[in-house]
C-alpha cells in the first residue's frame, strides 16, 4: 500500500490498442479503476468521434429503460436492487439487451394503447350513463316550459345578450311562441371547468335561443387508471330549428363536449341504460385481463431493469472512453493516453492482458511510458479510514503533486483540536455511541444505498466523528466536565481548613446581616501541599469555587496559546519537507530559517515562558532563579512581559527592593517594587530579550529580499533558477523579477503578520470550550437542577421525565449538534488557515480515474 | 425609488430569469450546430447546451416538428413558472406579453377556417403562450361583429377589437386588417402600461416597444404596395408610440414605394443603418433580417439594466429569435440546404 505523505509518482502512458480487443481492454480498466485517459480529440464535437453511432444506440436504449422503469413505478411495482459489481457487457450483447428491451417497450406500448383506448370506451359509456341518469331530472316538463319562454323571449329581442356593432334584427311576431313540443334538444357531457364559459358563449353565440341547463357528475376513474375521479357536468341544450343545430354541434366540439344522442321516450331510456350498463360489465371484464396481463409484463421487467441500466450505462462509458483515443493513420488499432499510479503499472498490464484474451484477439496491446513536462494528478491510496480526512483537506485544495499532504497529521490533530473545543464528556459518549453505531451497522448502512445527502455527509465522516468522540472524552476528563459536573475520582486535593464553630458562627452571622458570606481556601493551608496536584484534569473542587471562572480562563487561554503555537510550528517544519524535496537550498536558508527564527523568538518563547511560570510560581514565597518572589501577587503577567519586550521599556530587576529575602523570612507589601508583576523575572532577562528581538525583527528583512536577489543574480548570470515558487508551478516561462518580488513580499507580510493574527485566532479554542460549558451548564441550573428541586415524592418522579426529556433533546440538539457543527467549523478553520498556510500548496489536480464503481455510485446519486 | 424594493418582490425571478438567460445558446453552440449533418448530430450537441435532454425521451427519428413543440413546450414551462411566481405589477406585464401571441392564435385560426382547414390541426400550430378558453370555439365566428361578441368579449383582447368590430363577412384583407389593428391597440396599451409603470422598466420597455411599433408600421407600408388598401385605412393601421410619431408616421402614410419608404427612416439614425445594405442582391440581408438583428440588440442591452421588468420581456424574445434559429437550422439540415444555413440571427 501506498502512503498518504505524499502522493503516488504517476506515469504518463501510451497504450496502442487493437480495434477488436480496445472495448474489452477499457471494460477491464473501468473494473480496475485505475487510470485516467485524456481527450485525445477534444477539438472535435461530440457527433464527429467515432463510435458516435454506438453512443447513440446507448441514448436510445437509455430511453427505453427509462420509459420501462417509469411505467413501473408508476404502476407501484418493486424495483429490483442490481449488484453494482456485474460484469461490463461484451459488445454482442449489446444487440441482445437492444432486441430485448425494444420487444419490451414495444409490448408495453401495445398494451397501454390498447388500454388506453378500453379505458376511453369505458369512461364514454360512463357518461352515456350518468347522461342517462340525469337526464330524467333535466327533462321534466318544467324545464321544456321554461325554454320555451326563454327562447321566444329572446326571439322577440326582449332578452338576449347585449350585442355590440350588430343592428338588432327584429324577427317575425308569427313564429313567436312556439310550443314546446317544437323544441329539440341535445345532452352531453363537458368538463366542470369549462361548464361556465360554454354556457356564456353559447348565450352569446345563439343570442340566447339555446336553452342551457346543467347537472355536475363525478366519472370515476376506469380500473386500472391511475388518475382520479374527473368532475364532469351533464347538459342540456334546447332549441329550435335545423340551421342552430349545426352551430351548436360546432360550438359542442369548440369545448370537447361530447354529445349523447339520447331517446326523448322514457322507455327508449330505459332500454338504453339496461344496454349501456351491459355493456360497462363487459368492458370491465376486458378491461381487467388487458391490466392484468401488463401487471405480468411490468413485474418481469421490475425485476432487471435496474441490471439492465447499470449494464447501459457501463457499455456507454466505455464507448464515451473509446471516443477520447485517437485512431492510427492505418485505421487497425486505437492510440490511448492516459495516467497510471506507476506502482500500479503491473495490474493494468494485467487487466490488458486478461481483455485480450476475453475479446480473443492475438496482439497484444502495447504500453509505452512518455516522457512529459505536464503536472500530473495527485492521487493517494485512502481507505475508508483515511478518505474521511482527506476530504477536510481537499475540500480546501488538491494536494500539488508529490507535495506533503496534510492529511496524515490532520488525523490526529483535528479531533484533538475540536474537542479542545467540545470538551465534555458526557457529550463526547453520545457522539462516540452515535459513530460507532454508523461503524457497526457500517456494511448494512452501505448496502441500504440512502440517497439522503444529509445523512451521507455524516456517515461519511464517521471515522472523523467517532474520533471527536473519543477526543472529546478526553478533553472532557482533562476539564472535569461531565455534563457540566465535575467528578471527584481521585479525591480532591483542598480541604476544608475551618472549624465546625467557626461555619456556624459564619452562618448565624451571614443570616443575621442579610448578606452573603463566602469562605476563601487560601491555598497555604487548604491545599494539600504534600500530595502535589490532582493526578488528572482538572480538581473537581473548582466546580464549586466562585472564582472557578477566573481559575479556568487564564489556563484554556494559555493552553490555546502553546497547542496553537505547536501546531503552527509543525507546520513551519513541514514546509522544510517540501523544500528539501524540491533540492532547493535557497528556500531552506532564506525562506525556512528566518521564518523558524521569528516564530521561535517570539512565539515559541511566549509558550516557554508560560511553562516555566506554570512550574515554578505560586503562592508561597520563596527564591525563584535567585530572585526572591514574595507571593502570589508579583507573579509576572506574561501578556504585558510580551508588549513591554516589543517596547523595549526598561524595567527593574526583581520582585523587592535589594532583591533579596527578608531577614525574618516573611514577606512584607512595603518591601516590594511598585508594579511587581510587570519587572524583570529572570537575571539577564532584559539582554535575553533584546537579542531575540533583533533576530526576529532582522530575519523579516531576510525573507523578503534574499530569495528574489539571489534569483535576479542567477538570471542575469544565465544560470537555471534555484528554488520553486514556493506554491505554484516552477517557475516556467519567462523570468520576472517584478513578479518574484512582489509574490515574495506578499508571502512574507503573510507570515510575519500571520504569525500574530494566527496565535489570537487559536484563542477560539478556549472561547469555544468556554461557552460550551457555560451552555451546558446553564442547561443543567435551568432544567434538570430545577427538576430535581421542585416537587418531592411520586409527582417528582413524574416531573423528573419531563424535564429530562427536554432536557435530552436540548443536550442532544443544542449542544451536541449545533455546536459539534460550530466547533467542527472553527476546527476546520484552524487547519485550512493556520496550519496549512505554513507549507501546503493545494493547487494540484485531483486524479479522476474512468471507474465503474465511480459512475455507478454517481448515477444512483451515492456520490457526486 | 422603486429600486430599493425591486428584490423584496421581484427579486428572485430576475435572478431566475438571468439564469435563464445564461442558458442561450452561444456562437461557439451555433458554430457547433451549423455543422451538423443530420438532425441526430444537432441531438447530440444540443444536449450538451442549457437545453440538455429536453430531446431524450423522443422515441424514432426526431423531426423538425418534434424539435418545435419541445422548445415551445420548454419555453412554455419556464414562462409558467414565472408566471405562477409573480407579484403585482409583473404578473400583468407578463401576461401583456401573452396577449401578443393571442392575437397571433386568433389571425391564425381564423385564416385557417377561412381557407377550410381541420380546427383541430389549426390548434396545433397555435402558440401555447397564447391559448385561451375560447380558442377552439372560434371558427363558429363569421363576422368580427360575432368574434367578438362572442369570442373575444371575455378575453382582454377586448378592448382592443373595439374598433374593427363591423357586419363585414371575414376575408384574408379584414384579417389582416384585424391583426394590424389589435396590434396596433395593444402595443400602444403596452407602451402605455410601461410608461405607467416608470423607472427602468419605462426606459427601457419604451424603447423596445417604440422599435416594435416602427417595425410594424414600415412592414405594413412596404407590405400594402400594390395591393388594395387605401393610404387612408394604411395610415389608421400605424401604432403611435415609436420613434417615427407623428412625422415619420405621415411621411410613410405617402409613401408609394420601397424608396420613399427609405427616404422617410433615413431622417432617423437608429434605422437609417438598417436600411443600408438591405437589398434584393444575393449576399444581402433582408430588411426583415436586420430589423430581427436589431430587435436581438435591443433585448440583450436590456440586461445592462438591474430592477426593471424588460429583462422578462427581452428574454422572451430572446428564446423566440432562438427558437426560429434552431428551427432554421434544423430545416436546413433536414432539407439538405446547407448553403443558406448561416442565415440564422445571433443573439450576442
Amino acid at each position: 500500500m501506498g502512503s498518504i505523505f505524499r502522493s503516488e509518482y504517476m506515469s504518463l502512458c501510451q497504450v496502442f490498442l487493437q480495434t477488436d480487443s480496445a472495448y474489452a481492454c477499457v471494460a477491464e480498466l473501468g473494473e480496475l479503476g485505475l487510470a485516467q485517459f485524456r481527450d485525445l480529440n477534444a477539438e472535435a464535437s461530440t457527433y464527429q468521434r467515432k463510435f458516435v453511432n454506438e453512443v447513440r444506440r446507448c441514448d436510445e436504449m437509455e430511453r427505453k429503460l427509462r420509459y420501462i422503469e417509469e411505467e413501473v413505478t408508476k404502476n407501484e411495482i418493486q424495483v429490483d436492487d442490481a449488484s453494482f459489481h456485474i460484469k461490463a457487457p461484451q459488445p454482442k450483447e449489446m444487440g441482445e439487451l437492444e432486441a430485448n428491451l425494444e420487444k419490451i417497450e414495444d409490448e408495453l406500448l401495445q398494451i397501454n394503447s390498447n388500454t388506453k383506448t378500453l379505458q376511453r370506451n369505458y369512461t364514454q359509456l360512463m357518461e352515456m350513463k350518468a347522461v342517462l341518469d340525469k337526464v330524467k331530472l333535466l327533462l321534466d316538463s318544467d324545464a321544456r316550459a321554461q325554454a320555451a319562454m326563454s327562447i321566444s323571449e329572446a326571439s322577440r329581442g326582449e332578452a338576449g345578450p347585449i350585442q355590440v356593432g350588430v343592428a338588432p334584427k327584429f324577427v317575425d311576431f308569427e313564429k313567436e311562441n312556439r310550443g314546446d313540443t317544437e323544441l329539440k334538444f341535445i345532452t352531453g357531457v363537458i368538463d366542470l371547468a369549462k361548464t361556465s364559459a360554454f354556457e356564456r358563449f353559447m348565450w352569446r353565440m345563439c343570442r340566447g335561443k339555446v336553452y342551457v341547463r346543467t347537472m355536475n357528475v363525478e366519472i370515476p376513474p376506469p380500473l386500472g387508471s391511475l388518475d382520479p375521479a374527473t368532475f364532469k357536468s351533464v347538459f342540456i341544450l334546447f332549441f329550435s330549428g335545423e340551421a342552430l343545430s349545426g352551430k351548436v354541434k360546432k360550438i359542442c366540439a369548440g369545448f370537447h363536449a361530447e354529445i349523447y344522442n339520447c331517446p326523448d321516450n322514457v322507455v327508449e331510456r330505459a332500454q338504453l341504460g339496461t344496454k349501456v350498463q351491459m355493456q360497462v360489465e363487459d368492458m370491465k371484464s376486458v378491461l381487467g385481463k388487458t391490466i392484468d396481463h401488463r401487471q405480468r409484463v411490468l413485474h418481469a421487467a421490475g425485476k432487471n431493469v435496474k441490471l439492465w441500466s447499470y449494464k447501459v450505462l457501463k457499455i456507454k462509458s466505455i464507448f464515451h472512453t473509446l471516443n477520447m483515443f485517437s485512431i492510427d493513420v492505418t485505421q487497425k488499432c486505437l492510440i490511448a493516453e492516459c495516467w497510471v499510479p506507476t506502482v500500479d503499472l503491473p495490474q493494468i498490464n494485467d487487466a490488458l492482458r486478461a481483455g485480450t484474451a476475453m475479446s480473443g484477439a492475438t496482439v497484444m496491446p502495447v504500453l509505452n511510458e512518455m516522457e512529459t513536462h505536464e503536472t500530473p494528478p495527485t492521487y493517494f491510496k485512502l481507505n475508508k479510514f483515511t478518505i474521511g480526512f482527506q476530504n477536510i483537506v481537499d475540500a480546501y485544495g488538491i494536494a500539488n503533486y508529490r507535495e506533503v499532504n496534510p492529511a496524515p497529521w490532520t488525523i490526529i490533530t483535528f479531533p484533538f483540536i475540536f474537542a479542545c473545543m467540545f470538551g465534555d464528556a458526557g457529550h463526547g459518549i453520545v457522539m462516540l455511541i452515535a459513530a460507532g453505531l454508523f461503524l457497526v451497522f457500517e456494511k448494512r448502512i452501505i448496502e441500504a444505498k440512502v440517497k439522503d445527502e444529509i445523512f451521507n455527509t455524516f456517515f461519511g465522516g464517521r471515522y472523523v466523528i467517532f474520533l471527536m468522540g473519543l477526543f472529546s472524552i478526553y478533553t472532557g476528563v482533562l476539564y472535569n466536565d461531565f455534563y457540566s459536573k465535575s467528578i471527584n475520582i481521585f479525591g480532591s486535593q483542598w480541604l476544608n481548613p475551618y472549624t465546625m464553630a467557626e461555619l456556624n458562627g459564619t452562618e448565624v452571622l451571614g443570616a443575621n446581616s442579610d448578606q452573603d458570606l463566602d469562605f476563601t481556601f487560601s491555598p497555604n493551608e487548604a491545599f494539600k501541599h504534600s500530595e502535589g496536584p490532582y493526578p488528572f484534569g482538572l480538581d473537581p473542587v473548582w466546580n464549586l469555587a466562585k472564582n472557578r471562572l477566573n481559575f479556568l480562563n487564564p489556563m484554556k487561554m494559555k493552553m490555546s496559546i502553546c497547542i496553537g503555537i505547536s501546531q503552527m510550528f509543525f507546520g513551519v517544519v513541514l514546509s522544510l519537507l517540501n523544500h528539501t524535496y524540491n533540492r532547493s537550498a535557497i528556500d531552506i536558508f532564506f525562506v525556512f530559517i528566518p521564518q523558524m527564527l521569528f516564530l521561535c523568538c517570539i512565539f515559541v518563547y511566549l509558550c516557554i515562558q508560560v511553562i516555566i511560570k506554570w512550574i515554578f510560581f505560586w503562592a508561597e514565597p520563596k527564591m525563584i532563579f535567585g530572585q526572591y518572589y514574595p507571593g502570589s501577587n508579583c507573579a509576572p503577567s506574561l501578556l504585558i512581559g510580551l508588549i513591554n519586550m516589543f517596547m523595549m521599556k526598561s524595567r527593574e530587576v526583581g520582585f523587592v527592593k535589594g532583591n533579596h529575602a527578608p531577614a525574618d523570612g516573611i514577606p512584607k507589601v512595603e518591601d516590594q517594587l511598585d508594579q511587581c508583576y510587570l519587572q524583570l523575572w529572570y537575571p539577564g532577562q532584559g539582554t535575553a530579550e533584546m537579542i531575540l528581538l533583533a533576530i526576529a525583527v532582522i530575519s523579516i528583512p531576510v525573507m523578503l529580499l534574499v530569495k528574489p536577489l539571489v534569483q535576479l543574480a542567477q538570471h542575469k548570470a544565465g544560470k537555471p533558477i534555484s528554488g520553486g515558487h514556493g506554491h505554484g508551478g516552477e517557475g516556467d516561462g519567462e523570468f520576472n523579477f517584478g513578479d518574484v518580488m512582489v509574490y515574495q513580499a506578499i508571502h512574507t507580510i503573510e507570515f510575519a503578520l500571520g504569525c500574530i493574527s494566527h496565535t489570537a485566532s487559536y484563542l477560539r479554542l478556549w472561547a469555544l470550550s468556554l461557552a460550551h460549558a457555560q451552555l451546558s451548564e446553564v442547561l443543567w441550573d435551568m432544567l434538570l437542577h430545577m427538576g430535581l428541586t421542585m416537587m418531592t415524592g411520586y409527582g417528582g418522579a413524574a416531573l423528573m421525565f419531563v424535564f429530562f426529556s427536554i432536557f435530552a433533546m436540548l443536550s442532544v440538539g443544542i449542544l451536541i449538534l449545533m455546536e459539534g457543527l460550530s466547533a467542527f467549523l472553527h476546527a476546520l478553520r484552524l487547519h485550512w488557515v493556520e496550519f496549512q498556510s505554513k507549507f501546503y500548496g493545494g493547487t494540484g489536480i485531483q486524479f479522476e480515474p474512468f471507474a465503474f464503481m465511480k459512475l455507478l455510485r454517481q448515477s444512483e446519486g451515492l456520490e457526486d | 425609488m422603486g429600486e430599493f424594493f425591486f428584490n423584496i418582490d421581484h427579486g428572485y425571478l430576475e435572478a431566475l430569469i438571468r439564469g435563464f438567460k445564461g442558458g442561450i445558446l452561444t456562437q461557439s453552440d451555433y458554430a457547433n450546430l451549423v455543422q451538423c449533418e443530420t438532425l441526430e448530430d444537432l441531438k447530440l450537441h444540443i444536449q450538451s447546451t442549457d437545453y440538455g435532454n429536453f430531446l431524450a425521451n423522443e422515441p424514432g427519428a426526431i423531426t423538425v416538428g418534434v424539435i418545435d413543440e419541445r422548445l415551445k413546450e420548454k419555453l412554455v414551462t419556464e414562462f409558467t413558472h414565472l408566471r405562477n411566481n409573480a407579484l403585482e405589477p409583473l404578473a400583468t406585464f407578463l401576461d401583456y406579453i401573452t396577449y401578443a401571441y393571442m392575437i397571433d392564435n386568433i389571425v391564425l385560426l381564423i385564416t385557417g377556417t377561412l381557407h377550410q382547414r381541420p380546427i383541430a390541426e389549426l390548434i396545433s400550430k397555435c402558440h401555447p403562450l397564447g391559448s385561451f378558453e375560447q380558442m377552439e370555439a372560434i371558427h363558429i365566428a363569421s363576422t368580427p361583429a360575432e368574434l367578438y361578441n362572442a369570442v373575444l368579449v371575455d378575453t382582454p383582447l377586448a378592448n382592443y377589437f373595439v374598433d374593427c368590430i363591423n357586419e363585414q363577412d371575414l376575408d384574408e384583407m379584414n384579417v389582416e386588417i384585424i391583426r394590424n389593428t389589435l396590434y396596433k391597440a395593444y402595443i400602444e396599451d403596452f407602451y402605455k402600461f410601461c410608461e405607467n409603470l416608470g423607472g427602468k422598466t419605462a426606459e427601457v420597455m419604451c424603447e423596445i416597444l417604440a422599435f416594435e411599433a416602427d417595425r410594424r408600421a414600415i412592414i405594413i407600408t412596404i407590405n400594402s404596395f400594390d395591393t388594395e388598401l387605401s393610404k387612408d385605412d394604411r395610415e389608421k393601421l400605424y401604432p403611435r408610440c415609436g420613434k417615427l410619431y407623428p412625422e415619420g408616421l405621415v411621411g410613410l402614410a405617402r409613401a408609394d414605394d420601397y424608396e420613399q419608404v427609405k427616404q422617410v427612416c433615413e431622417w432617423y439614425g437608429d434605422y437609417k443603418a438598417l436600411f443600408e445594405g438591405t437589398g434584393p442582391n444575393p449576399g444581402d440581408k433582408t430588411l426583415e433580417d436586420k430589423f430581427f438583428e436589431h430587435e436581438v440588440k435591443l433585448n440583450v442591452h436590456s440586461y445592462l439594466h438591474q430592477f426593471h421588468f424588460g429583462v422578462f420581456y427581452a428574454f422572451i424574445k430572446l428564446k423566440e429569435q432562438e427558437m426560429r434559429n434552431v428551427i432554421w437550422i434544423a430545416e436546413c439540415i433536414s432539407q439538405r440546404h446547407r448553403s443558406k444555413i448561416d442565415n440564422y440571427i445571433p443573439i450576442l
